[in-house]
């Protein structure tokens, strides 16, 4: 309990920095919107736009002059920084001891390494809900002006499950990598390159439909939010591939890490 | 009982050397002595027995539990202060110090201030403020404030002024005179001298010696200086004899053997001046590396 509480202090200030960063992005996004709500004039110019492009930034599935069709497009956002925070945190929360040297009173402690990971795991998780509601909460109040309908807020309800979800994948990525990396100045960066390269694949992707079959190794792919808003549900197929890599991550972590040497 | 058994204990990082077939064992009660030069194995060693790292063959017995399977119940009873002490930077001392009690099944609290007036630190200032002999105070407070049985020191006074050495000297004798084993690392030796019974020599990863430091001591050289007009190294041209040097008339050597032989020599000369001292451990220590 005492590393949680310790863990959830020392990592309020990123959270409010992120949670910062994405109100900002919020803000600025309702406040273009503004000039999208309702126009006609827009979807002329959109509908100009090259094919290829409209797909790669995944405007093709939404009426953008439409709430649900804008917040469509802003879920590639909230995917990432979801992706981003919880890679970070995942990978630091572990590292972070060795980076600061700090493993030789923490680990001497009479705690398991099992139960260190547990803790930090938890405190980690903690702040990928709170990020969650944050954008959440943040989103309700940037929208409040365009009198949202019940469809919009079924949308977002299921938009904010998605980001969730990709959190968890990435937090539990994050988790593996800050465990088994000795190099612990690599595992943050290495977590991000994954985040880069997988969306990277989830575009190349959806933009090549004989590479249709990569979707499966990107978690961005797995909730497509043009998909999810047509259907109303997330896919099953996905979210049973999402808790597989859930519990692959997560138990290789506790493995790797009750076995190698601390860097020290 | 022993409190430490460590048998073939074997550590290879990738292809370099940590330790290599270290056995030893210290008994309950003991001030064990572990020296050896940087880079020896020293730290290595106790980052096995803390099960930091793992052994790469043999293993290591604590209040006769393995330390790979069964670290966290040993670790509650064991104080580790490490050369260089790191802590979370942005915590307050007296926060930190709290919060390693809480991980113990003590009431610590009044421990924590007695041993922080001891060592004059103050508990109010952050961790990043605090120099590097402060934050070895930290260590030794946190390392003692929940009455280990077991202390693991490793090179435990580098950034104490000698005025906190000695106190922390007399704290880690009146923590031993209540029964706390104690595993000193060290490379200084006259520390080791003052405060160990036992000393286990450690040399590029392997034990060369482990004996009774008054052993150690008697069972090797004498150290003897001559002093007399006309004095000639030839004078006392024996087996046994090392190291001779002359300086001011004065014969400077060193002496394994019957003392008896010496004393005869001496005794056939007129000198002014004759001492026969124990060599200090430096001077033997330096022995065991040529």
């Amino acid at each position: 309990m005492n590393i949680f509480l310790r863990e959830l202090k020392a990592n309020l200030k990123s959270l409010l920095i992120w949670s910062a960063i994405i109100a900002l992005l919020i803000m600025i996004a309702a406040a273009k919107f503004s000039a999208f709500a309702g126009n006609p004039e827009m979807l002329a110019i959109l509908d100009s736009m090259p094919p290829a492009m409209l797909d790669a930034m995944n405007m093709r599935a939404f009426n953008l002059t439409t709430l649900s069709g804008f917040y469509g497009l802003m879920f590639l956002y909230f995917g990432l920084m979801g992706a981003m925070a919880a890679a970070i945190w995942g990978s630091d929360i572990i590292s972070k001891e060795e980076r600061d040297k700090t493993v030789e009173f923490s680990l001497v402690l009479p705690v398991s390494r099992s139960h260190v990971v547990t803790a930090k795991a938890l405190a980690a998780l903690v702040n990928c809900i709170a990020f969650v509601l944050i954008t959440w909460g943040i989103s309700l109040v940037a929208v409040r002006s365009y009198s949202p309908d019940q469809v919009f807020h079924e949308f977002l309800r299921l938009e904010m499950l998605a980001m969730f979800l990709i959190e968890l994948i990435f937090l539990a990525v994050g988790l593996l990598l800050g465990c088994a990396m000795k190099r612990y100045k690599l595992s943050a960066s290495t977590a991000v390159g994954i985040i880069l390269g997988t969306y990277m694949l989830s575009i190349l992707s959806e933009m090549q439909k004989d590479l249709d079959f990569l979707k499966y190794f990107t978690p961005f792919r797995y909730f497509d939010a043009g998909e999810f808003f047509h259907s109303g549900t997330l896919e099953g197929i996905y979210l049973l591939l999402t808790a597989l890599i859930l519990v692959v991550c997560v138990a290789a972590a506790y493995l790797t890490y009750n076995r190698r040497d601390l860097y020290i | 009982m022993s409190v430490i058994e460590v048998t073939n204990l074997t550590k290879y990082y990738g292809k370099s050397r940590g330790i290599v077939d270290v056995s030893f064992t210290e008994e309950e009660g003991e001030i064990f002595g572990f020296i050896g030069p940087n880079g020896a194995g020293k730290s290595t060693t106790i980052r096995l027995l803390l099960s930091l790292i793992h052994p790469t063959s043999g293993s290591a017995r604590i209040f006769g539990k393995d330390v790979t399977t069964h670290g966290p119940e040993i670790r509650r009873d064991i104080g580790y202060l490490p050369s260089e002490v790191f802590y979370y930077e942005g915590m307050k001392v007296i926060d930190l110090l709290k919060y390693s009690a809480s991980f113990f099944d003590c009431d610590c609290i009044q421990r924590m201030h007695e041993l922080s007036e001891t060592m004059e630190l103050d508990l109010n200032r952050r961790i990043s403020d605090l120099s590097y002999g402060n934050k070895k105070k930290v260590g030794i407070v946190q390392g003692l404030l929940h009455s280990p049985k077991l202390l693991f020191l490793d090179e435990p006074t580098a950034g104490l002024d000698p005025l906190m050495q000695r106190k922390f000297f007399d704290l880690i004798r009146a923590e031993n005179a209540r029964g706390v084993t104690v595993f000193f690392s060290s490379h200084i030796l006259g520390e080791v001298q003052r405060l160990c019974t036992r000393v286990g020599i450690i040399r590029e990863g392997k034990i060369v010696e482990i004996s009774n430091i008054r052993a150690l001591q008697q069972n090797n050289y004498k150290k003897i200086s001559v002093a007399a007009e006309r004095l000639t190294p030839a004078a006392f041209e024996m087996p046994g004899v090392t190291n001779v040097q002359v300086e001011d008339g004065t014969l400077r050597f060193f002496f394994k053997g019957d003392i008896n032989a010496v004393l005869q020599k001496v005794g056939a000369i007129q000198v002014t001046d004759v001492t026969i001292e124990e060599p200090t451990l430096e001077e033997i220590f330096m022995h065991y590396y040529e």
